[in-house]
């Protein structure tokens, strides 16, 4: 859990420079486009990260969580709340149905997240790498089929109920979903940092990942720091499912696994175990696979995410933000 | 000892069971009233998850046919049977599934016949299976040009490259994409257009086609895309397509392998609002809206000024009873392939029933004697849809197709495709 390592005013240079150069090589469509994607890329490598900076997992689970929060949310809208196919205009309302929906999923996804780990991960903690390895992709085949048991395998379509409202912007026109949505997933991963450096968890989530012996030692509970980060993790892919089902329109049970591969090589792009770096490394494969469809080689653009994967594993395994391997969260 | 007998009381329990679901079994959904031997039909679609609004239709036209056939006992002497099997996996149809399919149904003896597949990309893995046991399919909707014209379809018959074994009643793509220009170009008056595929067989060679014609009318294609049914967000493609103001977009693909979610998410971005989006009968797949994995269901609200083709006849010939019979059967209207499938059981049907009454009773010969027949020269057969017949490649020689819109407002507010015309064709490989 590296959140506070970069220097904040050198980030926050390197950040514009960033969105600016987005900015101009994409155009506002585009650029809106790039945003929105990169949130859901960004939320769900954070949990990628997050599980890996403190049990050194790869959780390919990961992907599925987020199709379960998709479904999650979707059922949630359509069951209990009965909500039909179109838009709410009454902004008191669709506050209340959004704030309700996001709660709800982000805490059922958490426990579903706990449930995982204390089940699938935690008898295997001292085990050799590869078994919780392998019973991550037993968890995420499990998940998989346990959803198209009780829906069914095929694409099943969200309620749309955010307004189809935009706004006239800088020559072109911004959805008020896109600008929720890019507004969601920046609260969370600044609440997250926030967390993760500010709070007596968050130091203690830190110890772990950094030494889980002597932060034992220290009288850190490691067993609920863990159980706290998978649920965190859990809870970033839930919201990352519910913005699938908003915004996506449509949502089937294997949505997870090029979502989950996506978000895993988002994660080791920005260096694996380093928030900060997953969120930038979402936004990084979302301007590749925009700019892919910009250019025309939209075909070409799963190519490109994973060369930029087998690139940064080759030449810098440690990822863009200088990873310390020694020092691995 | 407790448990030993529970366990000895369990496996009989278990037997009996086995023994009892035996029983019922073996007569399988379509028996009629003629006794005697069996011989069967085999069915290979896609029949569950996102696929069901294609496959389950076009097997019930078969199961029509059967029954129909039985009850009138067309071939003397024996019951027909079907053999039904799917060749999706994970709701969506699957080539090698449907490669383990043609070899189960090559293995079943009493099979003389297939109607299937769906999908084009599992012909290509089907035919030359069908080819090396000489077992006849006929398919109602496959449209790859491909398949039947020479010389790529020499390709498919590797084993025996002299015996036609793969028929079809669906206008092939080098009808379907140019009717589908000349249909964009002319009714829906639009001299731009935008076209994505989804990169799959039937996609590629629809959108080449349509792309060809399209330029042959004076029409500009604007930008073509290709992408993967794996893609999840359509907007940045429709996003950049925008730039060159296209007045129609062409969705060469099928609504399982994205071109559903292209049309609900391209319909969001500016420019495209309100356009008319064309598709080729994998978008028309005039399910109404609420069926499971159909365009008008996945698309919402999106759906609206969407039209298709549908390479065969819609009208049937006058006086057939065909879909009343269809509806009191399954209890709601037939999809678009269910007449084609039904006219395939009957080219089958008409096979078996010549080949019985010259005397062969050895279900092999049966079974090249379908096969050898369905392709002889100046051969029609009486279907549900007309009088069709094949010529040598294995294609119809009497090409039809259809063309449909969709009204939001129909089926009760669900919205479903509604007919708008229907053509008739020349051969286009001639």
């Amino acid at each position: 859990m590296k959140s506070r390592r970069i220097p904040v005013p050198r980030f926050a240079v390197i950040v514009v420079v960033a969105l600016v150069f987005a900015f101009f090589s994409l155009g506002v469509q585009q650029f809106q486009n790039f945003l929105t994607l990169g949130a859901v890329f960004a939320l769900i490598a954070l949990g990628y990260t997050m599980v890996y900076g403190i049990i050194e997992l790869i959780n390919f689970a990961h992907g599925d969580v987020f199709m379960v929060g998709a479904f999650a949310s979707m059922w949630l809208l359509t069951g209990p709340l009965g909500l039909p196919d179109k838009p709410i205009d009454d902004p008191i309302r669709l506050t209340g149905v959004l704030v309700v929906v996001m709660f709800v999923t982000m805490v059922f996804m958490g426990m579903v997240g706990v449930i995982i780990e204390r089940f699938a991960y935690r008898p295997l903690r001292h085990a050799p790498r590869l078994a919780p390895l392998i019973t991550a992709i037993g968890v995420s085949f499990i998940l998989q089929n346990v959803i198209q048991a009780l829906f069914s395998s095929s694409p099943y379509a969200t309620p749309q109920i955010f307004p189809k409202f935009k706004l006239e912007l800088l020559g072109g026109s911004i959805g008020a979903l896109n600008l929720f949505m890019v507004a969601i997933a920046v609260g969370l991963m600044l609440a997250l940092a926030l967390f993760v450096g500010r709070t007596r968890l968050g130091r203690a989530m830190r110890s772990t990942a950094m030494d889980r012996e002597a932060a034992e030692l220290m009288g850190v509970d490691i067993n609920q720091t863990i159980a706290i980060t998978f649920f965190i993790a859990a809870a970033l892919a839930g919201a990352a499912g519910v913005i699938q089902g908003l915004y996506f329109g449509s949502i089937q049970y294997n949505l997870g696994f090029n979502a989950g591969l996506f978000a895993f090589t988002a994660a080791v792009l920005g260096g694996i175990g380093n928030t900060t770096g997953a969120a930038v490394g979402g936004f990084a494969i979302a301007y590749i696979e925009v700019s892919a469809a910009q250019l025309g080689y939209s075909r070409w653009s799963e190519v490109a995410v994973f060369s930029v994967l087998v690139l940064v594993l080759v030449f810098r395994p440690s990822g863009l933000f200088g990873q310390a391997l020694g020092e691995r969260a | 000892m407790k448990l030993a007998k529970i366990g000895a009381l369990a496996a009989t329990a278990v037997l009996v069971i086995a023994g009892c679901s035996n029983t019922p079994a073996g007569s399988g959904g379509a028996s009629g009233a003629t006794g005697g031997k069996t011989i069967k039909i085999g069915t290979e679609f896609p029949m569950s998850g996102a696929e069901t609004a294609n496959g389950e239709p076009s097997a019930n036209g078969v199961k029509l046919a059967i029954k129909q056939a039985n009850a009138k006992n067309a071939v003397a002497g024996y019951t027909i049977d079907i053999n039904v099997q799917d060749d999706a996996v994970n709701g969506v149809h699957n080539p090698q599934q449907g490669a383990t399919n043609l070899h189960t149904l090559v293995a079943d003896t009493a099979v003389v016949g297939v109607v299937g597949p769906f999908n084009s990309s599992v012909a290509q893995a089907e035919i030359p299976i069908g080819n090396a046991a000489g077992l006849l399919q006929c398919s109602p909707a496959n449209t790859n040009t491909g398949l039947t014209y020479p010389p790529d379809s020499a390709q498919y018959r590797p084993t025996n490259p002299d015996k036609i074994n793969y028929i079809r009643l669906a206008a092939p793509d080098s009808i379907q994409g140019p009717a589908g220009a000349d249909y964009t170009y002319n009714d829906l008056k639009a001299t731009t257009v935008y076209i994505l595929d989804d990169t799959e067989t039937f996609g590629v060679g629809v959108g080449n086609s349509f792309s060809d014609q399209f330029k042959k009318d004076g029409g500009t294609v604007t930008k073509r895309d290709s992408a993967p049914k794996t893609t999840t967000d359509y907007t940045p493609l429709f996003t950049a397509a925008a730039a060159a103001k296209p007045a129609a977009v062409y969705l060469a693909g099928t609504t399982p392998t994205g071109m559903g979610l292209a049309l609900k998410q391209g319909r969001t971005v500016p420019g495209f609002e309100t356009i008319p989006f064309m598709g080729p009968d994998g978008v028309a797949d005039l399910g109404p809206g609420g069926t499971t994995g159909a365009t008008i269901t996945v698309a919402g609200s999106a759906a609206h000024d969407v039209s298709g083709t549908v390479a065969g006849i819609h009208d049937l010939p006058s006086g057939s009873t065909f879909v009343a019979d269809y509806t009191a059967a399954y209890g709601k209207a037939p999809g678009a392939y269910s007449a084609a499938s039904y006219a395939c059981a009957q080219v089958i049907i008409a096979g078996m029933a010549k080949a019985v009454a010259a005397g062969t009773t050895d279900l092999a010969a049966i079974r090249e004697a379908v096969r050898a027949g369905s392709t002889v020269a100046g051969n029609t057969f009486d279907t549900v849809v007309g009088p069709v017949g094949f010529d040598k490649n294995g294609d119809i020689t009497t090409p039809y197709m259809s063309f449909y819109k969709t009204d939001l407002t129909a089926a009760g507010g669900k919205g479903d495709w509604v007919y708008v015309k229907q053509q008739a064709f020349t051969d286009p490989n001639k």
